[in-house]
């Protein structure tokens, strides 16, 4: 061993410890890079959970906590809508955040039906109209092509708009959405999905639009 | 004849000394060996330890612990402006060179006998003790786990990190979750998510926002989903203990080079977002930064004892079911304060509660160098009882000696 105060020059050993050092270094840094990449999982399906408040009774959000399930959408006041339900669907209430009623069509391929109430204008038509052409991907109308798109369904409850949209791409998703005002609530009953399953159940949804009527309580 | 040729022949200069590269080494290899220099750090780190601690008032323990000791440098805001200073160094900086300082002292002072093994050991635990912050540092996940009573889950989330959750749910069993963290979003760029189609285009990244209905005239950020009925204002990130930052941004899904408009996504909101491309449901969810797991936890029970005829907490238990299917395993576990489960590298503590006693939050604590500290005060202590041993023991046998050599002394006398 070198005496004290006498330099020790750069040995192998150091040296060693210097690359052991560095590729250390290195190796944390790719570590530390790699929570930067997306990351895929592929989980079950868990159940619906809201993260805070819905929309409807959004004042000053703040929060972030995780939260209760959320129950079915509460009927207004002056009661809900009915309907005569098509041979062989079946009827769940509830099913998914803001739902009123979940509804399945015995049809093959992918498609979902829901019952959506919400108080008010919910934006209004032309805003809620876009929002399904957005979500299949296409562009925005005017007021002048919602006019021209929709389908006036006169029912027990009044006038129903209903829109029938579909998608561009080689597998094309099709939409057929009815909206009510009724009550001081806006009423959304919509189904969606593959555009062969919606063709195949898109008369019998068209006769249950044909069937709503309002329930008073 | 030259002037040069004139003057008188000189004798033969010596060679100019200049000094080697060991020679101008030798003052800054005496500055890191230095003890001086031990010395400044440990103070360094004392002063850090103290400041840290106050700081946690305003700060909170995260705030504080990031801003004194898992940095490089302590800054220092200069009041009314922009500009920030260094006017101290951080824990990391000071670890790093005590760390530097040790292992330098250790391979000049001390010598490789056994006289000298005890200090050794010591030295070693030392620098072990600060490896192992640098590891905590780099690796440590601090994550949640909550669930309520007869709740399955088989994620834990991290409460100060988010991911923009991009769901494919087409399949009608399982979801596809890519995860884009917040670090990814905070560049405010375009992230291809890989073996789908989509692209997300993050416009507008908000560490903490605020969300409100949007005013009558005010044209809304977002273009497509709930968003656009939504104000957003961005608010200064916060830290301390009490206070939850509520992230926003505004992305914009592009696939098959078709824009689906631009979203306004935040844990504050909790209507569902997605749309469909050529026949594939995607969500869009920001939240908190999730870690699925490869088994599943379900909270069986959960108790909170008090002493009798008062409200004063006794103890907080959670029964867990724990079900690996990769393991064949599925057993009940209970775990209550400090007695964690500790399972496939994680410490799941007993944390927090809520819901009237139905609701169960576990901390989930993942640090690959959890032992390091441990195994530091064992060599610490380990190397201090073999140097103080030794010492003895050559005390001892110079005492006999001496006794000895006194005693031969006497008897020539």
């Amino acid at each position: 061993m070198p005496a004290e105060g006498v330099m020790v020059p750069a040995s192998p050993r150091l040296d060693r410890a210097a690359r052991g050092a560095m590729l250390a270094l290195a190796l944390a840094a790719v570590a530390g890079c790699q929570r930067d990449e997306v990351a895929h999982f592929k989980v079950p399906k868990e159940r619906p959970v809201v993260q805070t408040a819905s929309m409807a009774g959004m004042g000053s959000m703040g929060g972030g906590q995780a939260g209760a399930d959320l129950a079915p959408a509460a009927v207004p006041e002056g009661g809900g809508l009915v309907w005569t339900l098509p041979q062989g669907w079946k009827q769940a209430q509830g099913g998914g955040q803001m739902r009123y009623a979940t509804l399945t069509p015995p049809v093959p391929g992918k498609v979902d039906v829901s019952v959506i109430v919400l108080p008010g204008s919910a934006g209004g038509e032309l805003a809620n109209v876009n929002r399904w052409r957005n979500q299949i991907g296409l562009p925005p109308i005017d007021e002048a092509g919602m006019a021209s798109g929709r389908r006036v369904l006169k029912t027990a409850a009044g006038d129903l708009s209903v829109y029938d949209f579909v998608s561009e791409g080689t597998k094309r998703t099709r939409t057929i959405a009815a909206l009510a005002q009724l009550e001081g609530s806006s009423w959304f009953l919509k189904m969606t999905g593959d555009a062969e399953a919606v063709a195949a159940a898109g008369p019998a949804f068209l006769d249950l639009l044909g069937s709503v009527r309002l329930e008073s309580h | 004849m030259s002037r040069t040729s004139a003057a008188p022949a000189r004798a033969p200069a010596a060679p100019v000394s200049t000094p080697s590269l060991r020679e101008r080494l030798l003052p800054l290899w005496d500055g890191i060996t230095s003890l001086k220099l031990t010395i400044v750090c440990l103070a360094a780190l004392m002063v850090l330890v103290v400041a840290c601690t106050l700081a946690q008032v305003h700060l909170g323990t995260w705030g504080a612990v990031h801003a004194y000791m898992r940095s490089w440098l302590v800054w220092w805001d200069i009041p009314g402006t922009v500009l920030s200073l260094p006017i101290f160094p951080g824990g990391a900086l000071a670890g790093l060179v005590l760390a530097v300082n040790l292992l330098a002292a250790q391979f000049r002072r001390l010598e490789l006998s056994w006289k000298k093994a005890g200090l050794w050991v010591v030295h070693a635990g030392l620098i072990l003790l600060v490896a192992g912050e640098f590891v905590t540092g780099l690796y440590q996940k601090d994550n949640r786990l909550s669930f309520e009573v007869g709740e399955t889950t088989n994620y834990v989330f991290s409460p100060r990190e988010v991911e923009l959750a991009v769901i494919d749910t087409t399949d009608p069993n399982l979801d596809d979750v890519y995860s884009i963290p917040g670090s990814l979003l905070s560049r405010e760029s375009l992230v291809q998510v890989p073996g789908t189609p989509v692209s997300v285009r993050v416009k507008r990244f908000m560490e903490n926002a605020q969300l409100g209905r949007l005013p009558e005239g005010e044209a809304p950020q977002a273009t497509a989903g709930v968003g656009t009925q939504v104000a957003v204002r961005e608010l200064p990130p916060v830290t301390s203990d009490d206070a939850v930052n509520v992230a926003a941004a505004l992305v914009e899904p592009i696939a098959g080079g078709r824009s689906y408009g631009t979203w306004l996504v935040s844990g504050a909101l909790g209507a569902p977002q997605g749309f469909v491309h050529e026949g594939r449901s995607y969500q869009l969810v920001l939240r908190e930064r999730r870690e699925y797991l490869p088994y599943a936890l379900t909270l069986r029970k959960f108790s909170h004892d008090v002493y009798p005829g008062t409200d004063i907490p006794k103890n907080f238990s959670s029964l867990v079911h724990l079900v690996n299917p990769r393991a064949g395993e599925a057993r009940d576990v209970l775990i209550y304060m400090n007695q964690p489960l500790r399972y496939a590298g994680k410490a799941f503590y007993q944390a927090s509660f809520g819901k009237n006693d139905t609701l169960s939050i576990l901390q989930v604590v993942e640090n690959p160098g959890w032992l390091l500290p441990y195994v530091s005060c064992v060599l610490v202590t380990v190397g201090l009882l073999v140097h103080f041993g030794i010492a003895l023991s050559r005390s001892v046998r110079g005492q006999a000696r001496k006794q000895q050599g006194a005693a031969v002394g006497a008897a020539e006398a």
